[in-house]
């Protein structure tokens, strides 16, 4: 049997709760720390929009629904955090509801539709190396693009040293709780 | 990100969409008139000159 056939093989099974999995996005705002966005941290997808379903897309064919299984489309989330350690520039780490077509993969999901259930900002250097219970972030930099990195006081006068100057700091548990806010979710504390 | 490879298709049809609701109803100004205050039941002593 071919990995194609293979995968056309795999039956659908049904179910009422949304399975819910380990996230990271990006974070984007506006110098004020107003209008925050969760964002993929990978590629130009579309933002995750607060108050309303995500829905997967396809940028590479427009003749799948997503998530499709001879594709990597649908929105991710995997079983456990140590796979999130080798994302790029995350800022926010949460858990997230997972429902509609869900693929289950050996270390994760793709889904259909999808909307986080807790959030908590991280310092991604922290984050990359020991792990998130030791990546709490102190202030939040303002950078080109809107873009807002979470960093810890020790990663911040290290990205500083080699030039990584955010345009602006804002306190990170202000933007913490605007971004709770935002998106009306409960902070992520134990994990 | 690699997340392995496909292990099995679940559709899930959630009863109640895991979406946050609105603590607060919308708010609606009342075009209503307000109600005509109401007499004083109580009557007024007589003040001593």
């Amino acid at each position: 049997m071919t990995t194609a056939s293979a995968l056309r093989s795999l039956e659908a099974t049904t179910g009422i709760e949304p399975i819910v999995a380990w996230r990271t996005w990006a974070l984007t705002g506006h110098r004020d720390g107003s209008d925050l966005l969760l964002r993929p941290v990978a590629g130009r997808s579309r933002p995750w929009r607060p108050m309303q379903v995500t829905e997967a897309g396809c940028k590479h064919t427009r003749l799948h629904a997503s998530p499709s299984l001879e594709c990597t489309c649908g929105l991710h989330g995997t079983h456990g955090l140590d796979l999130l350690r080798r994302t790029r520039c995350p800022a926010v780490l949460g858990r997230v509801a997972l429902w509609g077509r869900v693929i289950e993969h050996d270390h994760g999901y793709r889904a259909q539709y999808a909307y986080p259930q807790v959030v908590t900002l991280i310092c991604q250097f922290c984050f990359w190396q020991w792990g998130s219970h030791a990546a709490r972030p102190d202030i939040v930099g303002w950078f080109a693009r809107d873009a807002l990195v979470p960093l810890c006081w020790g990663h911040l006068e290290l990205a500083q040293r080699y030039g990584m100057e955010p345009r602006r700091l804002l306190p990170a548990h202000e933007v913490d709780l605007a971004l709770r806010e935002t998106y009306a979710v409960d902070q992520l504390v134990h994990w | 990100m690699d997340i392995g490879r496909p292990q099995r298709i679940i559709e899930i049809e959630p009863v109640t969409l895991p979406l946050p609701s609105p603590d607060l109803p919308a708010y609606e100004p009342t075009t209503e008139p307000a109600p005509a205050p109401t007499p004083d039941p109580t009557p007024v002593e007589p003040v001593d000159p």
